[in-house]
């Protein structure tokens, strides 16, 4: 278990920058997850991490060691790699025991420990089986057995669940967050899908365009997004564009055009009078209510426990509406309205 | 990722190096010496070139090797193009079989090949004895140490280097295309001429150079199944080596011949490359 | 319909014209005549006796396995070698080293032996081991570095950067990953080497002495002769040679391929 600092680290291919000057403190123990679309920097920060690429600047510390020159073998980091990169022509037990042969671990303790392992992620009993011969979800696990059982100084792991069917990606998900509360160890996970992100993670560092947006536990992300482009990614998300008309103490008020009365909400960090921004509303605060603002109803999805409303307000907007089914008002226009805590007034993302 | 690589530049070299080294003192140097050779008779520095290229009895080599080249690619590519039109055709056991056939031979030494055409070839061979003897003709044939021999040799041998390439080529074509083709009426000849063969001329481009450029270079068989008066390129350069022992002579027709080679490859590289060719070597 | 048999028919008479005549050496090396007639009116074993009792001949036999068998180290393990850094070559390098490779393999033979019997002759090795392991080795290189490349390129580079990161040095790397993954590559390449070397006839022609001699180079020199059952017994065995070498290298493709 270790601790991992990353100072001004960034890396560029040719004129391509892949990763901008970045910080990074992962305190020990911690489960970071960096999340974002493809070409934000994610898996370039990851590899930089693992020693697989060189950063053009900056340093990284682990342990109070720097380490940025050091090459991967040397490096003590359990890599889980998308697609697994298993040992075709090993079998499940060679491919767990191979880092500890690496280590010269004597036999006795080596069988041992690969035994473990299997009964960690729940494949005792399959160390003898080929590769090929095991599902994706099985595989997955080997994946993560072998890196597991170095006992590294930190866990990484790319996109490992990409390859499983959805069921399965949820089981694994719960898997690695059980193993990650029975032994804690720093762990720095990359993903795009938002839902991993919030399952696993302690803190989830939000990626776009080479650099971290915003990093903070699934709660602050969902509930104090910094800018829209957050918001949009973690979760279903409204957002009407409007002006701002005022910023008090930690609060601000959205002229909307078309809407008779502005939108009030929480007052995201860079705002400033006059200069357009959104207002998120989650489709979860929005809810029928006499007297609010009308709307139609343009579309109903079911989606079992859960009915979306599609609903056009009379400005033109258009917001979704996530209910209870049996919270759901019938007929084709209802009024509608929502917590003013539950609003935040964002600025637009960077461009990028 | 270079990463893992370490002086990876360094290390590319070393691992070339054996190799190179092969190459540049078996293969390279010899090739320079020889260039340089074929400019130093005592006549002048050209004069093997002139000779070579102006004396009659050298230019008839030149046709002949160039007559030889050309029909025994022509000849193999009609028999190829339907044996590779129908490996795409056949059921999965009989493509095995057929492949089998035409890979089987690639593995078998040249000398050995030719030598069986000998024998069966001979005036009293068994092939001249089934003619006379089923009555189709009076006298046995000459098929040995002439053209006709060169020619029924050499294409034998050449035939599964025309195979290949146009295999892959037909196999690339999607089968759907010949059945939309016929399916809008046209006949199997047409559909043949306006779908498969434009589709698949890459292959043949690829077959017909592989085999001229084989051919041009060929040696044991001509030099075996021809006779006298069908000389070919480098049976002159083996004899102007070994009998009349003039270096510089045989060094110039040897550069005439790679640079023979090196036209054809260079024409054929706009549709193929070498590293297909090789390839198909294999 | 009737289009298809006339095709069925056309192609089994090209298989027979592939594979058919080369089998004519077969039964002629079986022959108890001192002549070679196809077929022979009498069957016997005596020329493979007289094969076998004639040291000149049994000489060239173990002279040809001997330059085949170090051919194949040599080229195996430089070709490799060779394959593995242009491996390691930017795009444009890998271009130019792939064309150097193959320039043996379209450089008509006889001007390569022409070239190399001049140089040979004037650095006193014609008629050596020597000569003839470094020529066939260059003519066999192409194919192995070929066979090794194609190996690599199939290989899944995440698992060596997988094997790096828990912790195995690039020996190891090399050793326990690398290797055992285009290891059919290389066999495939080495049994090539071996066909090719053993086959050989021009470059040998020029480079064999009369101590040092491929079999296939005392066939070439009786049969522009005569041509006896003997003859017939030596191009026999080297179609057998050649037919074990084809079936060790469909195995290991098989092999290669479950």
């Amino acid at each position: 278990m270790s601790t991992v600092r990353f100072e001004g680290i960034a890396r560029h291919f040719g004129p391509v920058r892949a990763l901008l000057p970045t910080d990074l403190d992962i305190p020990q123990g911690e489960f970071l997850t960096l999340l974002g679309p493809s070409g934000s920097g994610k898996t370039t920060l990851l590899n930089i991490c693992a020693g697989y690429l060189e950063p053009s600047a900056g340093r990284l510390i682990v342990d109070g060691r720097d380490v940025t020159a050091a090459p991967p073998r040397l490096r003590n980091m359990g890599m889980v790699f998308q697609n697994y990169a298993l040992f075709p022509h090993m079998t499940v037990a060679e491919n767990v025991a191979y880092g500890l042969k690496v280590r010269n671990v004597p036999r006795a303790e080596l069988s041992r420990r690969v035994d473990e392992a299997l009964r960690l992620v729940r494949l005792e009993g399959y160390g003898g089986r080929a590769i090929r011969q095991l599902s994706g979800g099985q595989q997955q696990r080997v994946a993560l057995a072998r890196a597991m059982v170095i006992e590294p100084a930190i866990l990484l792991m790319d996109e490992p669940l990409g390859a499983l069917d959805r069921q399965l990606r949820k089981e694994v998900q719960l898997e690695i967050r059980r193993l990650h509360l029975a032994r804690p160890r720093t762990s720095i996970y990359v993903t795009h899908d938002q839902e991993e992100a919030l399952v696993m993670s302690d803190r989830i560092a939000v990626m776009r365009g080479g650099r971290i947006v915003q990093i903070g536990s699934g709660a602050d992300l969902y509930e104090r997004p910094v800018d829209t482009f957050v918001a949009r990614f973690l979760g279903e998300s409204n957002l009407i564009e409007g002006r701002v008309e005022a910023i008090a103490d930690g609060r601000a008020r959205l002229a909307v055009p078309g809407l008779s009365a502005p939108i009030e909400g929480r007052a995201a960090a860079g705002l400033a009078v006059g200069a357009v921004a959104s207002a998120l509303i989650r489709p979860e605060a929005i809810r029928a209510a006499a007297g609010g603002i009308e709307a139609g109803v343009i579309e109903r999805v079911y989606l079992g426990e859960i009915v979306a409303l599609r609903l056009r307000l009379d400005g033109g907007h258009e917001v979704w509406s996530r209910r209870f089914a049996g919270e759901v008002p019938a007929g084709d226009r209802i009024a509608i309205g929502w917590d003013a805590g539950a609003v935040s007034i964002l600025p637009p993302a960077e461009a990028v | 990722m270079s990463g893992a690589g370490g002086t990876s530049k360094g290390a590319a070299a070393a691992l070339m190096a054996p190799a190179l080294l092969v190459v540049a003192i078996v293969f390279l140097a010899p090739l320079v010496r020889l260039f340089a050779m074929s400019f130093e008779a005592k006549a002048g520095p050209m004069a093997t070139y002139l000779e070579v290229l102006g004396d009659p009895i050298y230019r008839h080599v030149f046709v002949n090797t160039f007559v030889v080249s050309a029909t025994v690619t022509v000849v193999a590519i009609a028999i190829a193009y339907p044996t590779a039109f129908a490996l795409t055709r056949i059921g999965p056991a009989w493509r095995t079989l057929l492949f089998a056939c035409v890979l089987f031979p690639l593995w078998i030494s040249v000398l050995v090949r030719t030598f069986s055409w000998m024998l069966l070839l001979e005036r009293n061979g068994p092939i001249n004895r089934a003619l006379v003897g089923s009555g189709l003709i009076d006298q046995p044939l000459s098929l040995l140490f002439n053209r006709t021999g060169v020619l029924i040799g050499m294409v034998q041998v050449l035939l599964p280097y025309a195979v290949l390439p146009i295999y892959a080529a037909v196999l690339r074509i999607d089968p759907a295309l010949i059945r939309a083709s016929e399916g809008l009426g046209a006949s199997r000849l047409r559909t043949f001429l306006s779908v498969l063969l434009p589709l698949s001329m890459r292959g043949v481009a690829t077959a017909a150079t592989f085999v001229f450029l084989l051919a041009l270079g060929f040696f044991i068989t001509p030099a075996l199944l021809g006779g006298p008066a069908s000389m070919t390129l480098s049976m002159l350069i083996d004899s102007l080596v070994n009998e009349r022992l003039d270096w510089p002579l045989a060094a110039a027709a040897s550069m005439v011949l790679m640079v023979a080679a090196l036209i054809v490859v260079g024409l054929a590289g706009r549709f193929v490359s070498v590293r297909a060719i090789a390839e198909a070597h294999r | 319909m009737s289009g298809r048999v006339w095709l069925y028919g056309f192609v089994a008479l090209t298989a027979a014209y592939l594979v058919l005549p080369i089998m004519a050496v077969v039964p002629a090396a079986f022959s108890a005549q001192s002549f070679i007639k196809l077929p022979p009116d009498a069957w016997s074993l005596r020329w493979w006796t007289a094969f076998a009792a004639d040291a000149s001949w049994r000489r060239t036999l173990v002279t040809s396995l001997q330059v085949a068998g170090l051919t194949t180290v040599v080229a195996a393990l430089a070709g490799t070698a060779a394959a593995l850094g242009i491996d390691r070559c930017g795009p444009r390098l890998k271009l130019l080293f792939g064309a150097l490779f193959l320039g043996p393999v379209v450089t008509p033979v006889i001007v390569i032996a022409v070239a190399l019997y001049a140089m040979a002759r004037a650095a006193g090795l014609v008629g050596t081991l020597t000569a003839l392991v470094l020529a066939h080795t260059m003519l066999a290189l192409p194919y192995v570095v070929l066979n090794v490349g194609v190996s690599l390129g199939g290989l899944d580079r995440r698992l060596l950067l997988a094997a790096a990161g828990l912790g195995a040095g690039p020996w190891r790397i090399f050793r326990t990953v690398t290797l055992p993954l285009i290891a059919p590559g290389v066999i495939g390449g080495a049994v090539f080497a071996f066909v090719t070397s053993f086959d050989e006839v021009v470059l040998s022609i020029f480079l064999s002495g009369p101590t040092v001699k491929t079999l296939p180079v005392r066939i070439w020199e009786e049969i522009r002769v005569e041509y006896t059952p003997l003859v017939a017994v030596a191009a026999t065995i080297m179609l057998t040679l050649a037919l074990l070498a084809a079936l060790v290298s469909r195995l290991m493709t098989k092999r290669a391929a479950t």
